[in-house]
């Protein structure tokens, strides 16, 4: 008996321990952002010191990383998000430092702008700064192009199988044709989605106006009856296996979705489209901006820019990179020639009451596809 | 005596320490939380992000809107039916697993195992293997001529239906074998030696005494089917929306964490419902067999 409670009394002190331990690494990890920001400022070659990547999982080929370090002798932490709302989360707990350059969506860049936690770019330290295509450049979440540079855009474009499909899709009016029925594949995003229908009634993806947004709910249950499925991930799986007919999707989708049948038909929807933009920052306090100047310079260089978009299956930011990418990736990654940046419209953030009747609309209409 | 005392009092202190960290752990990761979430809930959403700590009662208001109403219907009729086919397929088996023998016994437990070795979604991801155009299902009907073109079975309700009562049919079993394997079968035929026809002496004598597993198994599938709302978004292509999908869409894409949070509450307060008549209706104070 006794035996036993002194096991569980040392089982006890054990569990305790390790809960202590847990919060002494917390610790020491904060410190050892501390550390670097000091030598970084005493020492200017910045040989050794480190890069704290944040960003989503495989954005850049190993290769080019590895480049970096070997041309720089920074050594590349890559440290990962799976949304960018944790980045946010993340970067407001650091209080804008612990990493040095961060690479995110356009809306919440906007909103980390405005809570302070990213840092003013100075182009003067960017030799490759002209090599941006400025489609991409004076958005809404940086209109001044103060503190971002662009790295890779997607689009929601159509894309469609002519084997079964009977009519020519041009936009996104098309989609709610009755020959299509129970055959449409959408992304599950509430304002990419609604805002399509707000564009077939021909208003804005960012209206605030309810009564607009509440048109567009109707309008999408009419669309209810040809939607098969809703989802982001792996979308053009079912587009390849017949799953679907036509479907709304990612860039980096299409990409995947053509260089596994090249039938397929990408349509640039004739309603206007709205770009995603990802853009780098380096956050307010980052203990290294130094070596992430010299890294958003790297990946500017054509020739590195080129190798990323291929790999990352995203438009092309970088105009000088646009002729480097092979052949079988242009028609994708790069624009079209007929392009017209002012049918250009992307989604911003809208007031909350606006985005509430988003959702609303947004959740009657998935339960009518059902 | 008052050394008797002492000790007693020792031993009591030895006691408290050894069981300090489960109520730490308990008060830290259960409690909290859930008090966290109740606060959350009564508070106001900022423009884009974030919390204001403003009252509210706004986002209880905003669950009586027919649209989030109907997710909560969504999810019991989906429960719903899932239990009831669970409970049809479940009952018999733990019932007839209870009279095998030994040896049997144990290779049926270790089947019904083995699935466990694998995480749930990959299983998941099995079944859409099954079911997507031109997969198992659908080469398999061909094959018998049964259908020419595919059945299409995949981002459909069955489809969600056949994924619930997948993943929470073990549950309804191990309920009900733990319950007939203390059932004494003499009994059974003791009642047919009185003169009751197999069915009566089912009612009357076998399912009288599993009831309480029965019970406990609806409990268990019942309960955590009010919440499985990944195999609706990956079975059912997103168009079936339950409660928990409303709530994981407006943590993640909404950002409005507060109606996330009296989503959950309300959540939380329904399936203590369903738990505190399941305590009225059978008497049962734990989950028999499991706890």
């Amino acid at each position: 008996m006794k035996r036993n409670k002194m096991i569980s009394l040392v089982l006890s002190a054990v569990l305790l321990l390790a809960v202590l331990a847990g919060c002494g690494e917390a610790e020491s990890s904060s410190k050892g952002g501390e550390v670097s920001s000091a030598v970084q400022t005493e020492d200017t070659s910045l040989k050794g010191s480190t890069l704290n990547l944040f960003t989503w999982e495989g954005m850049f080929p190993q290769e080019v990383l590895d480049g970096f370090t070997e041309e720089t002798g920074v050594k590349i932490n890559y440290v990962n998000f799976d949304f960018d709302e944790t980045m946010l989360a993340k970067l407001e707990a650091a209080g804008g430092g612990d990493y040095d350059l961060v690479i995110a969506d356009d809306y919440i860049i906007e909103t980390a702008i405005s809570e302070d936690l990213v840092q003013k770019l100075d182009p003067s330290k960017l030799s490759n700064y002209k090599s941006i295509n400025p489609v991409y450049q004076g958005q809404f979440f940086d209109p001044e192009d103060e503190y971002t540079v662009p790295y890779g855009a997607g689009v929601q474009t159509i894309v469609y199988d002519p084997s079964l499909v009977d009519l020519e899709i041009t936009g996104y009016a098309d989609l709610w044709d009755k020959s299509l029925e129970d055959s449409v594949g959408i992304i599950a995003s509430s304002r990419v989605i609604d805002g399509m229908a707000l564009k077939v009634l021909g208003e804005s993806y960012n209206t605030e106006d309810i009564s607009k947004i509440e048109a567009a709910g109707q309008k999408l249950l009419e669309l209810a009856p040809n939607i098969r499925l809703i989802k982001d991930d792996n979308t053009q799986d079912d587009l390849l296996s017949g799953e679907i007919s036509a479907a709304v999707m990612y860039t980096s989708q299409v990409t995947m979705a053509k260089m596994q049948n090249p039938e397929l038909k990408v349509v640039f929807p004739k309603e206007g489209i709205g770009f995603g933009i990802m853009a780098q920052f380096i956050p307010s306090n980052a203990p290294n901006a130094e070596a992430a100047y010299l890294f958003m310079d790297y990946i500017l260089r054509p020739e590195i820019s080129a190798k990323c978009y291929e790999f990352l299956g995203y438009y092309c930011t970088n105009k000088d990179a646009d002729a480097l990418i092979s052949e079988e990736y242009r028609e994708f990654l790069t624009l079209p020639e007929d392009f017209k940046a002012e049918k250009m419209e992307m989604i911003e953030n809208i007031s909350a009451e606006a985005l509430e009747a988003h959702e609303k609309v947004w959740t009657a209409f998935k339960s009518a596809c059902e | 005596m008052s050394g008797n005392r002492e000790k007693k009092k020792r031993r009591l202190r030895g006691e408290a320490l050894t069981v300090l960290p489960l109520y730490v752990f308990t008060l830290l990761f259960v409690l909290g939380p859930i008090v966290y979430m109740i606060v959350l809930s009564f508070l106001t959403r900022a423009e884009t992000w974030g919390v204001l700590p403003e009252f509210t009662l706004q986002n209880y208001k905003n669950i009586a809107e027919p649209v989030y109403l109907e997710t909560f219907w969504e999810s019991i009729k989906l429960a719903l039916t899932s239990t009831v086919l669970v409970i049809l397929i479940g009952y018999p088996f733990g019932y007839f697993m209870a009279k095998l023998t030994a040896k049997w016994k144990k290779r049926t437990m270790m089947l019904l195992m083995i699935p466990f070795w694998t995480s749930s979604l990959i299983r998941l991801y099995g079944w859409i293997i099954i079911f997507r155009a031109g997969g198992i299902l659908d080469k398999l009907l061909m094959a018998l001529h049964v259908t020419e073109k595919s059945v299409k079975i995949l981002y459909t309700y069955p489809a969600v239906v056949v994924g619930m009562v997948y993943a929470l049919l073990p549950f309804m079993i191990f309920a009900v074998y733990s319950s007939a394997e203390k059932l004494d079968f003499s009994l059974v035929e003791a009642a047919r030696d009185l003169g009751a026809s197999p069915m009566k002496a089912f009612l009357t004598v076998s399912l009288k005494l599993t009831l309480p597993g029965l019970l406990s198994g609806v409990v268990l599938t019942f309960v955590p089917s009010m919440g499985l709302f990944f195999i609706a978004d990956i079975l059912g292509g997103n168009k079936v929306v339950l409660v928990g999908n409303l709530i994981q869409e407006q943590l993640m894409k909404t950002h409005n964490w507060p109606f996330a949070a009296a989503l959950s509450v309300a959540l939380l307060a329904l399936t203590s419902l369903f738990m505190f008549l399941y305590r009225k209706l059978s008497g049962v104070k734990d989950l028999e067999g499991l706890v």
